[in-house]
């Protein structure tokens, strides 16, 4: 356990400041979408003699035009978003880098195949990939995850096959098949730690398309069926109250930018000092 | 969704494997193969592309096949009501529209034969107006057109000297104003960006019309939507790019020749400098593709992701099939002319895998 | 004219670099300067042309046809540049812009080019020919040999119409035939009432240039004289150990000309037999019907120009690349990682983003030599054992080849595969390196198959030389196509010591 919080402690120690800083503004909306349930335990129950009721101490966000709290349908929205990104983009890697590994591997009939499937996915822009996954069945939950690592899982394929194909060509490679070392030392010492950062540098762009993916679709209207709060449904119906109710439109445009500059900072490499 | 290039830069910040002395060894090795057949690179780059176009052709034709295969309800009812109106559905009707497609037939079946009506170019009748699809897709693709060139000459217009001038002072000011440009383009959503457009210049100022179509004022809001971002990576890829270049042996030996700094730039860096820029373009072609999509739904800009937008709301998958596959294809264009643009810019022959 | 250096010092931070205090060029007299890498020599050439990297700063003076120049104020320079002095680069493949045609970079270069561009033009390709590389005038640079392409950028360096000219390590990446075509060139120019200051590693372009040769270490001149007084008879201790380091005067006990190859009896065991394998790229042949054995103990070198196809005859050898026909056959013992390979570039030979001993780790886990068999390899070797501890590219080129070499002894190999092992090293670390490696064959009767651009290493090196020939000069010619071994049976064995 402790040696646990050591090796946490020194993975702090090897960020820099802004790392650090988005870091730390990733982890309190993290906290906000956790713990809003237990404030807000119902995001969409209605009010409507309170509607646009401006923020206060028990309302921090105000209400909105159906007299519902802004606060906790952002907490909810929040969690909706960050939970289907994570889940997609992992779900991207996993299927990317397998499949990625075994085109570059086997070659083949095998690459052949996967190659020339992401070669025809490249041409497709993934907001359109989602949008006719999610015309399959609109509004639902699954569309969204399954569009969105469908789209996803082209670029973690393409990445690893290249990068895989080039390190199993090249020189070292070759040396440990010479040195009869098996498969697993290719992976575990050439592949691996050759993969690690560059996918972990994908994974907070992933994350970050996908969150804006969601809302984008959200705020074209074609994403989550309302009423269950979404961040870029929530700025397409708070516009209209621009003026009289900004609390509406600001805090979900906030969290999303929050949301993209986190992770934004999260791979500015700028020194510590 | 503006994040395709992370792929990219991934991919081109690999150091190469081959050492210097061995890459010109292998490309002069290459070389008897490559010039056997002088116009071939461009006829393979052309093969290339037709064949993706192909594929991703069928490949939107399939999922719409498949959209069309799970959508609740009774096919043959909603296929009736596109072609006699909602209100005129009968049994009789869906019956004969059951008879007349084949929709009793095994699912291979209709699949080759929504295949075929593909290859004839019948896109079918949109399920919402009754129209055939091709005819209705003129406007929105022109549109689309309009509003994606506008966008991107105005990217590149602005994004290319931004970036030349940043390269020549590396930290400089303009250098540091590029970054934070670039940081808050990716920091603000396509669509966000818009609605604050909207507020300053529609709402506030009055200035520019927010919605519409028709006059040459429509084009500018939407246009500068899309540009923000891209102008911003055009900025600073080819501020690196410059700046990289100029580290290199070949301009250093131009500077020695005693060329000026004017005519080393003009000569030899810009030149070089165009084609990384042409593949990158090439690269943005998806973003571009996907913000017109946003943008067009929030200003009502009547292109093909306004259209798609549309279709997809009203499950009215002949134009979805058709708006998707128009939008693929534009990927697929645009790609293909930063190819050729490459091959023209650049003679060197591609580096493949090569025996050192 | 003439150019005279006076009180050149380089530093960087608070280092000195380069410390030369008076260096008279005369014209009609090539002046070189020999010296490994890291003596600062290529530093000084950059100082006298004002192209020193930023963070570095010089102090003296420059005296050009009787104007004098301060070397800490570089722009006073630029303006005599192409015109009055112009540098020849390094690596000229890599010097010349692969978007624009030859023609275009040598004429930009001549002084008429802004007002007549036609003139300029014309002007370029008088000179190309003049070169003999008058057909390349309309090429792009990828598709010349590295020989044109350092002809083209003497061209483009000297049209300007500039007599003091520098040449900075000019023979790199140069094949044999490549460096004698320079060093003509060179010749020419001095010749011509030229000013001449070469920086070289290569004693053999030093020699052949004649003139004055001054040697450089640790950022001063230890030693001057005309070339043949220090080239053959040297004072200075540093200039003794460089010149014995040239392969072609190595006293080992293991060079060739003292050892005694195995007896090359028909039936006796062989280790590799390849029977008229044919290779090509694309539709080209890099070789053909080469047919050869190579037997226990046995040392071959496969030497010639870069593209001849050595590498990838031995690739082929090795059975790492299948051959287009023919076939090659190796004996059983060979299995289970007996056959070996070195690598030009040890750094990608190993992975990349682990420390070695990682790696090195898996080699013993798999295959369980003697325990402390590592350790006595590092000592025999002179390693320590923390550079085991950083990752490949944190440690030197020649340090890590003899890693490379443990790495394959561990493994007690029977034949040994050598590609350019030293061609990166300077000559006292390709000394030491081939020592190494020598030692331990020598040691293990392990037989090795060593490909090499250097003749003089072949030679001293191995039993049997096998040269691949270049086929004649084709004006643009698409490289080298080699004809290794055309004969159909045996192998054209040029060099039997």
């Amino acid at each position: 356990m402790s040696a646990a919080v050591m090796s946490v402690r020194a993975r702090l120690r090897g960020l820099s400041l802004a790392q650090r800083a988005a870091l730390g503004l990733l982890m309190l909306l993290a906290v906000f979408a956790v713990a809003g349930p237990w404030v807000w335990p119902d995001p969409v129950a209605q009010d409507l003699s309170r509607f646009l009721e401006p923020p206060s101490l028990s309302e921090p966000l105000g209400r909105d035009h159906l007299g519902r709290s802004v606060a906790g349908r952002l907490a909810s929205a929040t969690r909706l978003s960050l939970l289907i990104a994570v889940a997609c983009v992992t779900t991207a890697i996993v299927a990317g880098m397998l499949a990625g590994i075994l085109a570059a591997w086997r070659g083949g009939l095998v690459d052949t195949v996967l190659h020339g499937l992401s070669e025809a996915f490249v041409a497709l822009p993934a907001l359109l990939i989602v949008l006719m996954v999610s015309a399959m069945s609109g509004g639902e939950l699954w569309t969204l995850y399954a569009g969105i690592a469908l789209a996803q899982w082209i670029e973690y394929f393409r990445v690893v096959r290249a990068r895989s194909a080039l390190l199993l060509s090249g020189p070292a490679v070759e040396a440990a098949t010479l040195l009869r070392l098996g498969p697993m030392h290719v992976l575990r010492r050439h592949l691996w730690p050759d993969l690690r950062p560059l996918l972990t540098t994908m994974a907070t762009f992933g994350i970050g398309t996908a969150v804006l993916a969601v809302s984008t679709l959200g705020f074209v209207g074609v994403g989550v069926a309302p009423p269950t709060p979404e961040l870029g449904q929530m700025i397409t119906e708070a516009f209209p109250f621009y003026h009289e109710a900004p609390w509406m439109s600001v805090a979900p445009a906030l969290v999303l930018v929050v949301v993209l500059v986190g992770l934004l900072g999260l791979r500015t490499k700028e020194s510590a000092s | 969704m503006a994040d395709r290039q992370a792929a990219v830069v991934g991919v081109t910040t690999i150091p190469p494997l081959l050492d210097a002395e061995e890459t010109v060894e292998a490309t002069r090795v290459e070389r008897g193969a490559v010039r056997r057949g002088a116009a071939r690179p461009i006829l393979r780059v052309l093969a290339q592309r037709a064949l993706q176009a192909v594929s991703v052709t069928l490949l939107v034709s399939t999922a719409c096949f498949l959209i069309v295969q799970n959508l609740p309800g009774d096919l043959a009812y909603r296929i009736a009501a596109g072609r006699y109106g909602y209100d005129r559905v009968t049994a009789a009707s869906a019956d004969a529209v059951r008879a007349d497609l084949g929709l009793d037939a095994p699912v291979w079946q209709q699949l080759a034969g929504w295949w075929a009506d593909l290859v004839r170019l019948d896109f079918g009748t949109s399920l919402v107006t009754g129209a055939p699809v091709l005819h209705e897709l003129y406007v929105p693709v022109t549109s689309s057109l309009h509003l994606a060139g506008t966008a991107l000459a105005l990217a590149l217009a602005v994004g290319v000297p931004v970036g030349v001038v940043a390269a020549r002072r590396p930290n400089g000011l303009l250098d540091r104003v590029t970054t934070v440009w670039v940081a808050g383009s990716r920091a603000l959503p396509p669509f966000l960006l818009g609605l604050l457009l909207i507020l300053v210049f529609s709402v506030h100022f009055g200035w520019l019309p927010a919605v519409g179509h028709g006059t040459a004022s429509n084009v500018v809001l939407p246009a500068v939507t899309l540009a923000v971002g891209l102008s911003g990576l055009f900025a600073r890829v080819t501020r690196d790019t410059v700046a990289q270049i100029r580290t290199s042996d070949f301009v250093a030996f131009a500077e020695s020749k005693g060329l000026g700094e004017r005519a080393v730039l003009l000569r030899h860096v810009l030149r070089n400098a165009g084609v990384t820029l042409a593949a990158y373009v090439g690269v943005q072609a998806l973003v571009l593709i996907e913000g017109v999509v946003v943008v067009e739904s929030l200003f009502a800009w009547p292109g093909l992701g306004h259209a798609l937008v549309h279709a997809i709301f009203w499950r009215d998958v002949p134009v979805v099939q058709a708006a998707a596959v128009a939008l693929a294809l534009l990927v697929v264009a645009v790609n293909t002319v930063v190819d050729v643009a490459g091959l023209g810019l650049d003679p060197r022959p591609r580096r493949r895998s090569v025996p050192s | 004219m003439s150019m005279h250096l006076q009180d050149v010092v380089i530093t960087h931070g608070g280092r000195t670099l380069v410390d030369v205090a008076d260096l008279h060029l005369p014209r009609g007299e090539a002046v070189t300067i020999v010296g490994e890498s890291g003596s600062g020599k290529s530093l000084l050439a950059h100082a006298v042309m004002g192209t020193l990297a930023a963070g570095l700063t010089a102090r003296g003076r420059v005296t050009i046809d009787g104007t004098g120049y301060d070397l800490a104020e570089r722009s006073a320079r630029r303006r005599l540049w192409g015109r009055v002095m112009a540098l020849l680069p390094q690596e000229p493949v890599l010097a010349l812009d692969p978007t624009m045609r030859v023609r275009g970079q040598v004429a930009e270069g001549a002084p008429a080019f802004r007002s007549d561009r036609r003139s300029a033009y014309h002007a370029a390709e008088q000179l190309l020919g003049t070169l003999g590389v008058g057909d390349a005038a309309r090429s792009y640079p990828h598709t010349l040999s590295g020989g044109m392409a350092q002809r083209v950028a003497f061209a483009a360096a000297t049209v300007g119409g500039a007599r003091i000219l520098i040449a900075d390590e000019p023979s790199k990446g140069l094949d044999t035939h490549a460096r004698e075509e320079l060093a003509d060139l060179l010749r020419q120019h001095v010749t011509g009432d030229g000013v001449l200051l070469t920086i070289t590693h290569d004693l053999d372009l030093a020699r052949r240039l004649g003139g004055q040769v001054l040697v450089m270490r640790e950022a001063a001149i230890v030693e001057r004289g005309t070339a043949e007084q220090v080239l053959t008879n040297p004072s200075h201790a540093y200039t003794q150990r460089l010149l014995a380091a040239e392969p072609s005067r190595w006293q080992h006990p293991w060079v060739s000309a003292t050892g005694s190859p195995p007896a090359d009896e028909p039936h006796a065991p062989f280790l590799i037999q390849a029977d008229r394998v044919t290779k090509g790229y694309g539709k080209r042949d890099l070789f053909s019907d080469v047919t050869l054995t190579i037997r226990p103990g046995q040392r071959l070198a496969l030497a010639g120009p870069s593209g001849s196809g050595k590498t990838t005859l031995g690739n082929v050898l090795l059975r790492l690349l299948p051959p287009d026909a023919g076939k090659v056959v190796h004996a059983a013992d060979l299995g289970g990682g007996r056959l070996q390979k070195l690598y030009q570039d040890p750094a990608v030979a190993f992975p990349s983003r682990v420390p070695i001993i990682v790696g090195l780790r898996d080699v013993l886990r798999r295959h369980r030599p003697e325990p402390g068999r590592l350790e006595k390899l590092m000592g025999a070797m002179r390693l320590s054992e923390d550079l085991l501890h950083r990752p490949p590219g944190q440690v030197s080129g020649g340090e890590l080849q003899r890693v490379a070499i443990i790495r394959a002894m561990l493994l007690d190999p029977l034949l040994i595969f050598a590609d350019e092992p030293t061609s990166r090293l300077d000559l006292v670390t390709q000394e030491e390196t081939m020592c190494a490696l020598m030692e331990q064959v020598d040691r293990s009767r392990c037989a090795l198959l060593l490909v090499t651009h250097d003749l003089a290493l072949a030679n001293a090196v191995a039993h049997d030389v096998l040269t691949a020939t270049t086929p004649p000069a084709d004006p643009v010619r698409q490289g080298h196509a080699g004809q290794l071994g055309s004969s159909s049976s045996t192998p054209p064995v040029h060099a039997r010591k």
